[in-house]
């Protein structure tokens, strides 16, 4: 084992590490935003908007992300008539189903988020005079994000290492160099190195959440 | 004088159950009205309809001379916005923004509903800190600080948007007995200065000594009114007098 080899096998998967971190940061900053609407649409009082949000989330969560991430590529060019209008390159395709899979799940969240704001906060606000967009920025949102952060956390951390997933369709990931490599070499070490990248990725996460969830401890 | 509030005929239902059966009051500016009666007798109901925090089924509401609701039939929400803006409330579990620190929680309205600029604001804030007794707590988030500086902060909060009525929801129901003091006095001074006050409560001692009239509320209706003295001195109805003498036994 040398510092050569090292750099051989390291060079290509920090390349992969850039297409993961595109990934990551598609679907953590899109999914947390369409999740919230989701959110929005289930607790509120038009039916058909809940309906649609209930059964979104029912079929993102309840079928596996792999299967997704094959349809969003694979599955819909196919389709008849419309499948011309939805032919992605495999990392827009990756994106695509990963918002869309995360967006359930985080929607989820802050519902319970949501739930758990004491009803005497709304009363508080009514009587104040505060309309209700004044009252959900000022007042509904930063103590959802409070409720919420630990499992955002938890759920960000899964997608690190869920992004490993758009390997099999063919995006050039950490993990398809790794595989690579060890593919060529006969030798385990790419693998060590790979998880070695997902540990640091994770790291800084994890710090970067508890700095969060500190600025929100009231 | 138009009555600062005019109740007429209040009925209200939570599902089948009747909890307001009839009612009629009038409060007259700087009146401090004590409501006082068992638990599930309607009080906070009639409080909290009053407000618009519970919707009530028929009869009319009339806030300054303004119909908050007429014969069963409120206004269009702008409308009852605006009148309910006359009034302030402060509840039993004070409902304090935890995220919020005391300055934040006082300015949070005025900044949004009334625009204020901030140089005024902070002036404000501290003047009505000053008035319940906690100008050096203006920093400090409302976990840190005890049941009775949270009533009190709560109540200045209320006073920010210079109401012309406030109304009480058992303030002092989730004190420790050794804190109510302080905020009875907070109210105590504003009757002083003649702010108009309805106050659910069940401290009957408060109720004597600062309101001008009691209400005596039973099973949805108001059973007994008028002076303090008479209510407790001289208390006409059964009920009142059942009451009264289960609350001296204590």
């Amino acid at each position: 084992m040398n510092v050569n080899y090292f750099l051989n096998v390291l060079i290509p998967m920090l390349k992969g590490g850039i297409i993961t971190l595109t990934v990551f940061t598609a679907t953590i900053g899109l999914s947390i935003p369409l999740g919230f609407v989701v959110t929005l649409m289930v607790m509120g009082k038009v039916k058909p908007l809940k309906a649609v949000a209930e059964f979104y989330i029912y079929v993102l969560r309840g079928t596996p992300l792999l299967l997704q991430l094959m349809f969003v590529y694979y599955g819909l060019p196919i389709l008849p008539v419309i499948g011309q209008y939805f032919v992605f390159d495999r990392l827009t395709a990756a994106c695509i189903a990963f918002v869309l899979n995360y967006a359930a799940y985080f929607a989820e969240i802050f519902r319970g988020g949501l739930l758990s704001i004491d009803k005497g906060q709304y009363e508080a606000t009514k009587v104040l005079g505060l309309n209700r967009f004044q009252t959900m920025i000022k007042v509904v949102i930063p103590q959802m994000i409070r409720v919420s952060l630990p499992s955002v956390s938890n759920e960000t951390i899964t997608l690190v290492k869920d992004t490993a997933l758009i390997t099999v369709i063919g995006v050039t990931e950490i993990l398809h160099y790794a595989k690579t490599a060890v593919n060529r070499d006969a030798n385990n070490f790419a693998f060590l190195v790979a998880a070695m990248l997902y540990l640091l990725i994770n790291f800084v996460l994890t710090v970067v959440f508890k700095k969060l969830e500190k600025s929100y401890d009231f | 004088m138009t009555p600062m509030i005019k109740v007429n005929n209040l009925h209200k239902k939570f599902g089948d159950v009747e909890v307001l059966k009839g009612i009629d009051f009038e409060v007259n500016k700087g009146d401090v009205i004590a409501v006082i009666g068992s638990s599930g007798s309607g009080k906070s109901t009639l409080l909290r309809c009053l407000i618009d925090l519970e919707t009530a089924d028929v009869g009319d509401i009339v806030i300054e001379g303004q119909y908050l609701m007429k014969n069963g039939t409120y206004g269009a929400p702008a409308e009852v916005r605006k009148i309910i803006g006359k009034m302030g409330m402060v509840f039993q579990h004070f409902n304090l923004f935890p995220h919020l620190n005391v300055r934040d929680n006082l300015e949070l309205a005025p900044k949004m509903v009334k625009k204020s600029k901030k140089m005024q604001l902070l002036k404000r804030v501290e003047e009505q800190l000053k008035e319940v007794g906690l100008a050096d707590k203006i920093d400090c988030m409302p976990s840190t600080l005890s049941g009775g500086e949270k009533q009190r902060v709560a109540i200045a909060r209320a006073l920010m948007m210079d109401p012309d009525i406030l109304l009480f929801d058992e303030p002092t129901s989730a004190l420790d007995p050794e804190l109510t003091g302080e905020v009875l006095n907070v109210i105590q001074k504003l009757a002083n200065n003649k702010m108009t006050m309805m106050v659910v409560t069940h401290e009957m001692a408060f109720a004597r000594k600062v309101a001008n009239k009691v209400l005596f509320m039973s099973d949805g209706v108001i059973l007994e009114e008028g002076l303090p003295e008479k209510i407790f001195e001289n208390p006409q109805n059964n009920r009142t007098k059942e009451f009264l003498c289960n609350y001296m036994q204590d």
